[in-house]
């Protein structure tokens, strides 16, 4: 079948809530009825007809031709089918996603990958603050599923990551894997200060590691078990990890600030 | 005589009102900021961007969310000023810049004095967290300090210690910080005291879980010092009227927080915001924003504007020129104060309802 494609036409002078263009939203949904969803912020009425030209097809698959920054909560809550886009994206790509594969060709805004839960997302270019980070008010980052930034990542990458798996490709701003509960974070660039600052259990894995806190403590080299169980899993998707798992890994605990179950690996 | 100029020109502030109103009506998502104001301002402030279907932002949010988002995503608990100069048996400091945050803090807390209420009634022990110069302001009492490039780091190792957990440091290092753990358990009643610009919501995190493991053994409690402008004033009429924090938009219709989309700079720097009304009554502040648009500053006479705002009121200090409530940090509450120098300087809440009175019900 064909995949529903919404071609962006211009920029829009707005930020737009795009939260009900997502699969299970649209099924059975007419080109008419599409048209006219209304996605504004502002006082400014917008609808998807205005600023989209639709292609209909089987909404299971819904790409999206061409990006913006002001495009948000693409694929918000995605339970299942596909959703390409092939440009940049705002702020909470993915959010709460369960299921389902969310591709994005460009650049993510902030809060991208916020709460996922399940499924696959996938930034081809750079992604903002707190990746996978939860929202005000909320105690839970990532709680499954996996996400893969091809570019780099902004401030606190993983924050409060329960589970799941999160690659940076590139590097990693100030404070990856902030307040982490437990879960898989790994960096293959360069990182930022402090890594793992309040983990309390959970896995960081970083190819090149700056100077690491006090309240992480030296455990030595290891050949270890799972890191290449991580490795086979992590092969198709990122050749990168699967490298850095399958090496001999130098291994800190902590944070002991907080709990000191975490960990940080570095290659030895 | 009520000072007010469209373009740069005088004008009856009745003029300014309406010239204020038409550019707030016109646009697709007008702002609310600075929001320097008592909590009459405020209130009329919110109200307005309710109608306008406005965002509004504070220009001390910044400070404000680093004490606010430790509250809503981990916990906290804090005293009052006069509980720990009457209490405190050990004051924890952290950060240089305490005393420049708030000048009457050593006044306040009187850390060399005896405290009134400890049954031990012995002399305070201070624990100062890279403290520049500013401990030697400190007379009377032996202040332990610790230098730290950054209290991420020292704070973790203390919190560590403190728990009898592991740390990686030099010895030197460590007898230092295993010094102050014993110091900070050894309290009956002790008060951590930090400022929002050294200690980021990270640090402040960590901060409340020190002081929540050493409640397992004895009491410890916290003081923000928190932001100028009245921004824990605001705060708190932002949450009365809106449920959430400054940084909420009504651009659909209901109130709606994020603290990213909704900073003023970024919405006019990125074009999202297209007019703002800029509130600054108890200093000199001018918007952070490089992007010029349609402006209307409620603010007061000495004010500089790198641009000519299109619509500038001159308005009275809260608590100078008219009567006002706002937070006062002594106290950690709001308070009444009375004008100090009573003058018909207008306050913000009167020229926005002026503003208010000009623009129609399909605003």
């Amino acid at each position: 079948m064909k995949p529903l494609v919404l071609a962006l036409e211009q920029e829009p002078d707005q930020r737009l809530d795009l939260s009900p263009l997502s699969p299970h939203r649209l099924d059975g949904k007419s080109a008419k009825e599409i048209a006219e969803i209304e996605v504004q912020t502002t006082r400014e009425k917008v609808t998807v007809g205005d600023l989209f030209r639709i292609r209909p097809g089987d909404a299971q698959t819904i790409v999206f031709e061409g990006g913006s920054t002001r495009l948000d909560n693409v694929g918000l809550g995605l339970k299942g089918g596909e959703i390409i886009v092939e440009g940049d994206v705002g702020k909470c790509v993915g959010r709460s996603m369960s299921g389902g594969n969310l591709v994005v060709a460009g650049d993510a805004g902030p809060y991208a990958g916020s709460a996922l839960s399940g499924g696959r997302l996938e930034i081809g270019g750079n992604a903002g603050d707190f990746l996978g980070g939860p929202l005000e008010g909320e105690l839970e980052g990532v709680t499954g599923g996996l996400l893969i930034v091809r570019g780099d990542a902004g401030a606190r990458a993983g924050d409060r990551l329960r589970r799941g798996t999160l690659v940076i490709e590139g590097s990693a701003g100030d404070y990856p894997g902030s307040r982490m509960i437990a879960g898989t974070l790994v960096v293959l660039g360069a990182t930022g200060v402090l890594p793992g600052y309040l983990m309390r259990r959970g896995t960081i894995a970083l190819a090149n590691p700056p100077e690491l806190a006090p309240t992480f403590l030296d455990c030595g080299a290891h050949e270890l078990a799972f890191a290449s169980l991580s490795s086979r899993l992590l092969k198709p998707e990122s050749r990168g990890a699967a490298k850095l798992f399958s090496s001999l890994l130098h291994r800190f605990a902590g944070d002991s600030a907080a709990l000191g179950k975490g960990e940080i690996l570095f290659p030895a | 005589m009520t000072e007010a100029q469209i373009d740069g020109r005088p004008a009856s502030l009745d003029a300014a009102a309406q010239r204020a109103a038409e550019i707030l009506s016109r646009a697709r998502l007008p702002i609310v900021a600075g929001l320097g104001t008592d909590i009459a301002g405020a209130r009329a402030s919110i109200a307005l961007a309710e109608r306008i279907r406005g965002a509004y932002d504070h220009l001390e949010s910044d400070k404000i969310f680093t004490d606010l988002d430790v509250m809503r995503q981990a916990g906290r608990f804090v005293t009052t000023p006069n509980e720990a100069r009457l209490r405190a048996d050990v004051l924890l400091f952290i950060g240089k810049d305490l005393t420049k945050i708030w000048p009457q803090l050593l006044e306040r807390l009187a850390p060399a004095a005896v405290p009134e209420f400890d049954l031990a009634h012995a002399t305070r022990k201070l624990v100062w967290i890279a403290p520049g110069r500013a401990a030697a302001q400190v007379d009377g009492l032996d202040v332990t300090t610790i230098d730290s490039n950054d209290p991420h780091v020292a704070l973790a190792s203390l919190r560590a210690r403190v728990a009898d957990r592991p740390v990686n440091s030099g010895k030197g290092a460590k007898r230092k910080i295993d010094e102050i753990a014993q110091i900070l358990k050894g309290a009956r009643f002790g008060v951590a005291v930090w400022g929002p610009e050294l200690l980021d919501s990270l640090a402040i995190e960590m901060l409340y879980g020190l002081l929540a493991d050493l409640n397992k053994t004895t009491r410890f409690s916290g003081l923000p010092l928190g932001a100028d402008s009245n921004a824990g004033g605001v705060l708190q009429a932002s949450g009365w009227m809106t449920g959430f924090p400054m940084r909420t938009s009504f651009g659909r219709g209901f109130p709606e927080h994020d603290t990213w989309r909704f900073d003023a700079a970024r919405l006019v720097d990125s074009g999202e915001a297209d007019a703002a009304l800029w509130i600054s009554a108890y200093g000199r502040e001018v918007p952070r924003w490089k992007k010029q648009i349609p402006l209307i500053a409620l603010v007061p006479s000495q004010v500089k504007f790198d641009h000519e705002p299109q619509v500038r009121v001159e308005v009275g200090g809260p608590g100078v020129d008219h009567d006002s409530a706002e937070f006062a940090r002594e106290v950690g509450a709001i308070v009444a104060r009375r004008a100090s120098l009573p003058s018909d300087a207008p306050s913000v809440s009167s020229v926005i309802d002026r503003i208010a009175q000009h623009i129609g019900g399909e605003a």
